[in-house]
C-alpha cells in the first residue's frame, strides 16, 4: 500500500454529506474525504483540465456518488469514470434516494460497484454507512492503472 | 365546412319521393296491363259481333239463293217436266225452312231482327206452298194452270214480301255492321292509345327514377366523401389530443416522481439530524446529571457506569422529557411523511409499469385473494360470496391489486355488530365486463363519493388504519386498464363498487411510451 485511499464524495446535499462523513468516521475510517457539492467541480477534479484524468494516475480513489445533482446527473459522471482508462478501476459507490429498479439496473450496467439507497430511517442509514466504512477498511483499492 | 350537409329531413323526403315514384310506376304498369287485357277482350268481342253480322247477312243471302233455286227449279220443271228439275227443287226446298230457322236463331240477339225473321217465315212458307201447288199442277199435267198459278198476283206478293223483309234485315244488319265495326275500331284505337300512353308514362317514370337515383347516388358519394374526410379529421384530432394527454400525463408522472424524490432528500437530513440531536440529547443530559451530581458532592446515589439514562431530578428531568417528546413528534411526523411520499412514488411507478394482457380466470383470481384475507374475514365474521364471473383479458397484477383493495376495504369498514356479507357479482355488456363488489358495511356518505378516490383522502370515522391510498390506486389502475369505477352507497347502507372493464383489453397506445 503505497498511498492511502482517498474518498471522493460527490453529494449536493450538504446535510447528507455531513451525515455520511460522520458515520464513516464513526466506523473508524480516517481516510481523506474530498467533498464536492456539484457535478462540474467533481468532474474538473477527477479529469483535470485536459479531461484525461491523467493527474490521478496511480492514485487509489473511491468515489461516493449521488445520482441527483443540480448540474449533471450522477449517471453521466459514472459513465465517464468507467470509460476513463486512469479511473475505471476506482470503485464507485452510488448513494442515492432512488430505489427505482430501472435506475439501479442502469447504474450496474454502467459499472457501479455498490448501490445504496438512502433510507429515511436514520438508524438503517447510519448502519449502512458504517457498514460501508467497514467495507472501506477492508477492501483493496487498486492504484489507478497506468 | 361550406358543403351542403345533407340534412336527415331532405334524405327522408328523397326516400319518400322515390317510394312514391316506384309505387306510381308499378300502378301505371298494372293499370296499363289490366286495361290492355280488358280492351283486347273487348276488341275480340266486338270483332265477334262484326263476324256475327256478316254471318247473318250471309245467311240471308243463302236463304234468298235457296228460294231462287227452288223457284227456278220449279219453273224449269213447269216448262220441261223434267224430273231432274223436280229433284233439284225438292233439294232446295228442303234447305229453305232450316235456313229460316238458322237465320232466326242467328238473328236472335236483336229484337228488330227477331221480329223481321218472324215476319220472314210466313211469306217464305206461303211461297213454298205456291211452289208445291204449281208442281202439283204439273203432276196433274196441268202445266198452264201451274204457270198461271205462279203468275197469280198473290204469288208475287209473297216474293215481294220476302224481298222486303230480307232487305229490311240486310239494312238492319248493315246498320249493325257499321255500328259494330265502329265500336271495334274504337276499342282497338283505345287499346293502342292506352298502351302507348301507359308505355310513355312508364318510360317517363323510369326516366325520373333514373335521374333521382343518379342524384341520390351523387349525394351519397358526396356524403361518403364528407364522412371520410371527417373521419380522417377526427382521427387526426383524436391522435393530437391523445398525444397531448399522454404528454400531460407523462409530465404529471415525472413531476410526481421528481417531487416525491426531491422531498425525500431533505427528509433524510431532517431524520438524520434529528437522530443526531437525540444523540446530543443523551450527551447533554448525561453531562447535566454528572455536573449536578458533582455539585451535590456527597451524593447518595453513585453513578452507574454505562447507564443510558442517568438519573435526573426535578426541572432537569422535566426538560429531558420535553426534549424527548418533541423529538418523538418530529420522528413520527417524518415517518408519516415518508410513508406518504413512498405512496406517491409507488403510484407513479405503477403508472409507469408496463401492463401485460393475459387471459384471466376471474373466479380463480378472486378466490386467491379471498384466501389471503381469510384471517381478516374470520375476524370480521365475514361471508364472501363469489357469484359467476366473466373471464377477461387484462393485466393480472393490476386486477389482483384492484380486487384485493376493494375486498380489503369491504372487510375493513364493517358495520359494528353486524356480520359482514360481501358479494362479488359479474356480467357482461357490449364488450365490457361489469363487476360489482357489494358489502353491507358502514357505507359512505354521498358527499364523499368523489373524494374517496382522491389520494390521501378518506371518509367517515377515522378509526381504521390507512393512508387514503387504496382507492386512488384502484382508480388509477382501472383507468389504465381502459375501464371505469363507480360507487353506490349511503351511510349505514353498505357500499357497492361497480367496476367496468373491457373484456379483451389489449396493451393499447396507453402503454406505448411509458
Amino acid at each position: 500500500m503505497s498511498k492511502p485511499v482517498t474518498i471522493i464524495m460527490i453529494e449536493d446535499d450538504e446535510g447528507h454529506a455531513r451525515l455520511i462523513e460522520r458515520n464513516i468516521r464513526r466506523s473508524g475510517v480516517n481516510n481523506d474525504i474530498i467533498p464536492f457539492t456539484n457535478g462540474t467541480d467533481a468532474i474538473n477534479y477527477l479529469f483535470g483540465e485536459d479531461g484525461s484524468g491523467v493527474a490521478h494516475k496511480g492514485e487509489a480513489l473511491l468515489i461516493l456518488l449521488d445520482l441527483n445533482l443540480p448540474d449533471t446527473t450522477g449517471i453521466e459522471i459514472l459513465r465517464r469514470v468507467k470509460q476513463n482508462q486512469h479511473l475505471k478501476c476506482a470503485p464507485v459507490v452510488v448513494l442515492t434516494t432512488t430505489d427505482d429498479s430501472q435506475e439501479i439496473k442502469r447504474c450496474y450496467e454502467f459499472g457501479c460497484n455498490v448501490y445504496i439507497t438512502k433510507p429515511v430511517n436514520y438508524e438503517s442509514f447510519a448502519n449502512a454507512i458504517r457498514q460501508l466504512g467497514l467495507f472501506f477498511s477492508v477492501i483493496q483499492v487498486p492504484p489507478a492503472a497506468a | 365546412m361550406s358543403q351542403a350537409i345533407v340534412t336527415p329531413d331532405a334524405t327522408r323526403q328523397r326516400a319518400i319521393g322515390q317510394i312514391v315514384l316506384l309505387a306510381a310506376g308499378v300502378l301505371v304498369l298494372v293499370l296499363v296491363s289490366a286495361s290492355s287485357v280488358i280492351l283486347v277482350n273487348q276488341a275480340r268481342k266486338d270483332n265477334a259481333w262484326v263476324v256475327h253480322t256478316v254471318e247473318v247477312e250471309n245467311q240471308i243471302s243463302t236463304l234468298l239463293l235457296q228460294i231462287r233455286r227452288a223457284e227456278s227449279a220449279a219453273r224449269g220443271y213447269l216448262l220441261t217436266s223434267d224430273p231432274q228439275f223436280l229433284t233439284e227443287h225438292e233439294y232446295a226446298r228442303a234447305t229453305i225452312l232450316p235456313d229460316v230457322d238458322k237465320l232466326t236463331r242467328l238473328a236472335g240477339d236483336n229484337s228488330v231482327q227477331i221480329e223481321n225473321s218472324r215476319q220472314l217465315r210466313a211469306p217464305v212458307e206461303a211461297r213454298l206452298a205456291e211452289f208445291a201447288k204449281a208442281i202439283d199442277f204439273v203432276k196433274r199435267n196441268d202445266i198452264p194452270g201451274g204457270i198461271a198459278m205462279l203468275r197469280q198476283p198473290g204469288a208475287s206478293d209473297s216474293v215481294q214480301r220476302i224481298n222486303e223483309v230480307a232487305t229490311a234485315m240486310r239494312t238492319e244488319e248493315d246498320r249493325l255492321f257499321a255500328l259494330r265495326t265502329a265500336t271495334a275500331d274504337h276499342t282497338q284505337l283505345l287499346a293502342s292509345v292506352v298502351t302507348v300512353a301507359g308505355s310513355a308514362l312508364v318510360i317517363a317514370l323510369a326516366g325520373i327514377s333514373m335521374v333521382l337515383v343518379r342524384r341520390s347516388a351523387r349525394a351519397r358519394d358526396q356524403a361518403e366523401m364528407l364522412l371520410r374526410h371527417n373521419n380522417l379529421n377526427l382521427e387526426a384530432t383524436v391522435d393530437d389530443r391523445t398525444a397531448e394527454l399522454r404528454e400531460a400525463n407523462n409530465e404529471i408522472q415525472r413531476f410526481a416522481y421528481i417531487v416525491s424524490h426531491d422531498l425525500r432528500s431533505p427528509l433524510v437530513n431532517i431524520m438524520g439530524f434529528t437522530s443526531e440531536l437525540e444523540e446530543l440529547r443523551h450527551d447533554i443530559f448525561r453531562r447535566i446529571a454528572t455536573l449536578s451530581r458533582e455539585e451535590v458532592a456527597a451524593s447518595a446515589l453513585p453513578l452507574v457506569p454505562g447507564a443510558i439514562e442517568p438519573a435526573l431530578e426535578g426541572q432537569d428531568k422535566q426538560l429531558s422529557q420535553d426534549f424527548a417528546e418533541a423529538l418523538g413528534f418530529i420522528k413520527s411526523s417524518i415517518a408519516k411523511m415518508d410513508r406518504l411520499i413512498t405512496a406517491i412514488l409507488n403510484l407513479t411507478r405503477e403508472g409507469r409499469r408496463e401492463f401485460e394482457p393475459v387471459r384471466i380466470d376471474t373466479r380463480e383470481l378472486i378466490e386467491g385473494i379471498v384466501a389471503t384475507v381469510a384471517h381478516q374475514a374470520a375476524e370480521a365474521q365475514a361471508q364472501i360470496r363469489i357469484e359467476p364471473l366473466p373471464d377477461i383479458v387484462s393485466d393480472r397484477l393490476a386486477l389482483e391489486q384492484i380486487f384485493s383493495n376493494l375486498i380489503d376495504n369491504a372487510l375493513k369498514y364493517v358495520r359494528p355488530g353486524m356480520p359482514c356479507d360481501i358479494a362479488i357479482r359479474g356480467r357482461t355488456k357490449l364488450g365490457f365486463a361489469i363487476f360489482e363488489i357489494a358489502d353491507n358495511g358502514r357505507g359512505i356518505d354521498p358527499k364523499d363519493h368523489m373524494r374517496i378516490f382522491d389520494l390521501f383522502r378518506r371518509a367517515g370515522a377515522q378509526d381504521r388504519p390507512g393512508q387514503g391510498i387504496g382507492l386512488a390506486h384502484v382508480r388509477a389502475l382501472v383507468r389504465r386498464l381502459g375501464g371505469t369505477i363507480s360507487l353506490q352507497s349511503a351511510l349505514n347502507q353498505g357500499s357497492t363498487f361497480t367496476l367496468t372493464l373491457p373484456i379483451a383489453w389489449s396493451a393499447s397506445n396507453r402503454n406505448k411510451d411509458t
